[in-house]
């Protein structure tokens, strides 16, 4: 073994240089590093830069969501209607079991997974913020959930506008559409996002939040129709504040004219919707920044 | 010469005073007591008067305290450019050293400085320049290395182009070739640490943080890695804080030593000195009873010599003859083959065996197991 000091001579040039070159061009700010932590989560989250078989299971969903917007789209092209055989907004309330399994299925590849084999603490050893970190990761989730949510509309937009069925009402109705999908998706990223997050296994995590997603709407939906039975719609009014599909159910009841059980009837308990939708979406988003921030200093 | 030319080969490494008035694990109670540059006399000035500024860490008084275990006490000593070895048993406070030096983890007290900037204050300017090696694993299995590096570099602060760039040429200094290309949870540990090590050279640091590089990985798997850290410390021209427990890794890749126990300093110094020159030549020759013949020339020309092994230890401590011409000539008149004639270094276990001795008697030659004390 040779003395390692007399590898190279002290301060000479080397010669038998293999190449390495020190980088001296730009370097980007946070704001730069944050987008592209993003976009690479958003690309993760369909499986992108990842193993093919993580492909999979985000695009089997995502096609049977599209499905049946391709579906109504044929037979519109057929049938002679005038007016869409589904509403914009109605589509998202359709689809919410395939939705469901969507944001419990890939909130872990965006949160659990570094969590879980330690990725966290090389993000954490980079110039990023652990705040900077989460709030990412989330908007990352956010925007795979609205290209679920809103691929069909866009599709169904395309279509109805095709066939003349009136350009200003499709749009207001799409509007419509638009604003209850991003408040479904910012409620949706951040609970999922939280249950992830304080999950190490991903079993774990798409248990509890399908568990808690489509469970927690069976309980509410079965109180929501027992009150109309009961002709005390109240009680099914209050109880839709207790998940994010009823929620958006509600919502939906109000501000377009599908039929659902126990709409917010009052201006009061419409507010009310929207008060605990944007709310559940900022304390879930608050709860992750706080999870990180311990995650950081443990 | 690069960007680095201007350091000092040499990390001038100070010793902290003993402070008598707290035991090992005693400082629980007030923990930030012993803080900064008022402290205890005579710490943080360089030992061996380099010139300032050239410090790529300077660390003074630092302390951390999780409640239950105190991980630092009051640590004080400068890091220069070069390899840096940083040794001491599990818990002896080397990985929570590396985390407060990122500046991930509050210190409890005193202060350190990472290429100039403040570890409580500036973590994020500290974490731009530094690549760090975590111990444990960290390699998500679904993604390729190639992806992943190029990810972690514009992660680090380099647009997209730079990113693959950098990626490119960084796997291939680690030695990662078409496998670069597979998800990583088909990778060997070897391929994996190597992976590791691409990714904490993405963005060109100024120093990198290697905490155990060489774990789990089989002799041939280590002596390679051992040859990277030795290739990025000298002719990459980035600093390096390489953690281990294995004395004798750090002994060939390392030109300084600093050992940890019980989160104090046991001692800071140059490798060389560490292993310096025990005034004993090894000799190895060929021939016809070669060792014995030999044995009883030197020692009949008035040269202390014994056999050890194959070889042939010869004192050159003393005399103003030369031994080694004298050997030569020994040789030359037997007619034997001289094979071999070296200067006899220590080990850095010989070291903290003779601290053992010396000490406390215990003597089981194991730095890792010595008892807290203070430094030598």
């Amino acid at each position: 073994m040779t003395d390692p000091s007399t590898a190279t001579p002290p301060g000479g040039t080397v010669i038998h240089d293999l190449g390495y070159r020190p980088y001296t061009g730009a370097r980007v700010g946070p704001g730069a590093i944050a987008r592209a932590l993003t976009l690479t989560g958003f690309r993760n989250a369909f499986g992108l830069g990842r193993s093919g078989k993580s492909k999979v299971l985000p695009f089997i969903l995502l096609a049977l969501n599209l499905l049946p917007a391709v579906i109504v789209g044929g037979v519109l092209a057929f049938a002679d209607l005038d007016r869409l055989p589904i509403g914009y907004a109605q589509y998202a309330s359709s689809t919410q079991v395939l939705l469901g399994i969507f944001v419990a299925s890939q909130a872990p590849v965006l949160f659990s997974r570094d969590l879980r084999h330690g990725t966290i603490s090389l993000y954490l050893a980079r110039p990023l913020r652990s705040s900077t970190y989460a709030l990412a990761r989330w908007a990352a989730l956010l925007g795979a959930t609205l290209v679920f949510l809103l691929l069909p509309v866009l599709i169904l937009y395309a279509v109805a506008l095709l066939r003349e069925l009136g350009v200003g009402e499709q749009t207001r109705q799409a509007g419509i559409a638009l604003g209850m999908a991003v408040l479904l998706a910012l409620s949706l990223a951040g609970v999922s996002g939280l249950i992830a997050s304080w999950s190490t296994r991903r079993g774990f995590a798409v248990v509890a939040t399908i568990a808690l997603l489509v469970v927690g709407n069976g309980v509410v939906t079965a109180i929501q129709g027992i009150s109309e039975d009961q002709g005390r719609p109240v009680v099914g009014e209050v109880a839709g504040l207790f998940s994010p599909y009823s929620l958006y159910r509600g919502l939906m009841g109000a501000w377009t004219d599908v039929r659902v059980p126990t709409p917010p009837s009052s201006t009061g308990m419409v507010l009310a919707y929207v008060a605990v939708f944007v709310g559940l979406s900022v304390g879930c988003v608050a709860a992750l920044l706080w999870r990180y921030r311990r995650v950081a200093t443990a | 010469m690069g960007r680095h030319g201007g350091r000092t080969r040499f990390g001038g490494l100070s010793e902290p005073a003993p402070d008598a008035a707290r035991g090992p694990r005693a400082g629980t109670g007030q923990p930030a007591t012993g803080a900064p540059a008022t402290g205890a006399p005579a710490t943080g000035q360089p030992a061996t008067g380099q010139p300032g500024g050239t410090a790529v860490v300077r660390v003074d008084g630092l302390t951390k305290d999780y409640g239950s275990v105190l991980a630092l006490d009051s640590l004080t000593l400068d890091i220069g450019g070069g390899t840096t070895g940083l040794v001491g048993a599990n818990g002896a406070g080397k990985s929570t050293l590396l985390k407060l030096l990122l500046g991930l983890i509050p210190p409890t007290g005193g202060r350190a400085e990472v290429l100039g900037h403040d570890i409580a204050t500036e973590g994020e300017a500290i974490r731009a320049a530094v690549g760090y090696l975590p111990e444990h694993d960290c390699l998500p299995p679904d993604v390729s290395a190639s992806d992943f590096v190029v990810h972690m570099a514009m992660v680090s602060g380099l647009p997209r182009v730079a990113a693959r760039e950098r990626a490119a040429e960084v796997l291939r200094h680690v030695g990662l070739a078409e496998e670069r290309y597979r998800p990583m949870g088909g990778y060997s540990t070897g391929m994996k640490q190597k992976a590791k090590l691409a990714q904490a050279l993405a963005h060109d640091p100024r120093l990198v943080l290697l905490d155990e590089p060489t774990n789990g990985l089989d002799p041939a798997a280590r002596e390679e890695m051992l040859g990277l850290v030795r290739r990025i410390g000298h002719d990459f021209g980035i600093a390096v804080i390489v953690t281990s427990h294995l004395l004798g890794e750090l002994e060939r890749v390392s030109d300084n030593v600093v050992v940890l126990d019980g989160g104090r300093l046991l001692r800071a110094s140059r490798t060389d000195e560490f292993l310096d020159a025990t005034g004993v030549l090894l000799l190895e020759v060929l021939g016809d009873d070669a060792q014995a013949r030999m044995t009883a020339a030197l020692t009949a020309a008035g040269v202390a010599a014994a056999p050890r092994g194959a070889m042939i230890t010869v004192d050159a401590a003393e005399g103003a003859v030369d031994v080694r011409d004298l050997i030569r000539d020994t040789a030359s008149d037997l007619g034997l083959g001289l094979v071999r004639l070296q200067v006899d270094h220590r080990r850095i276990e010989d070291v903290f065996a003779d601290a053992d001795a010396d000490g406390d008697g215990d003597g089981d030659g194991d730095a890792a197991h010595a008892a807290p004390r203070s430094a030598p």
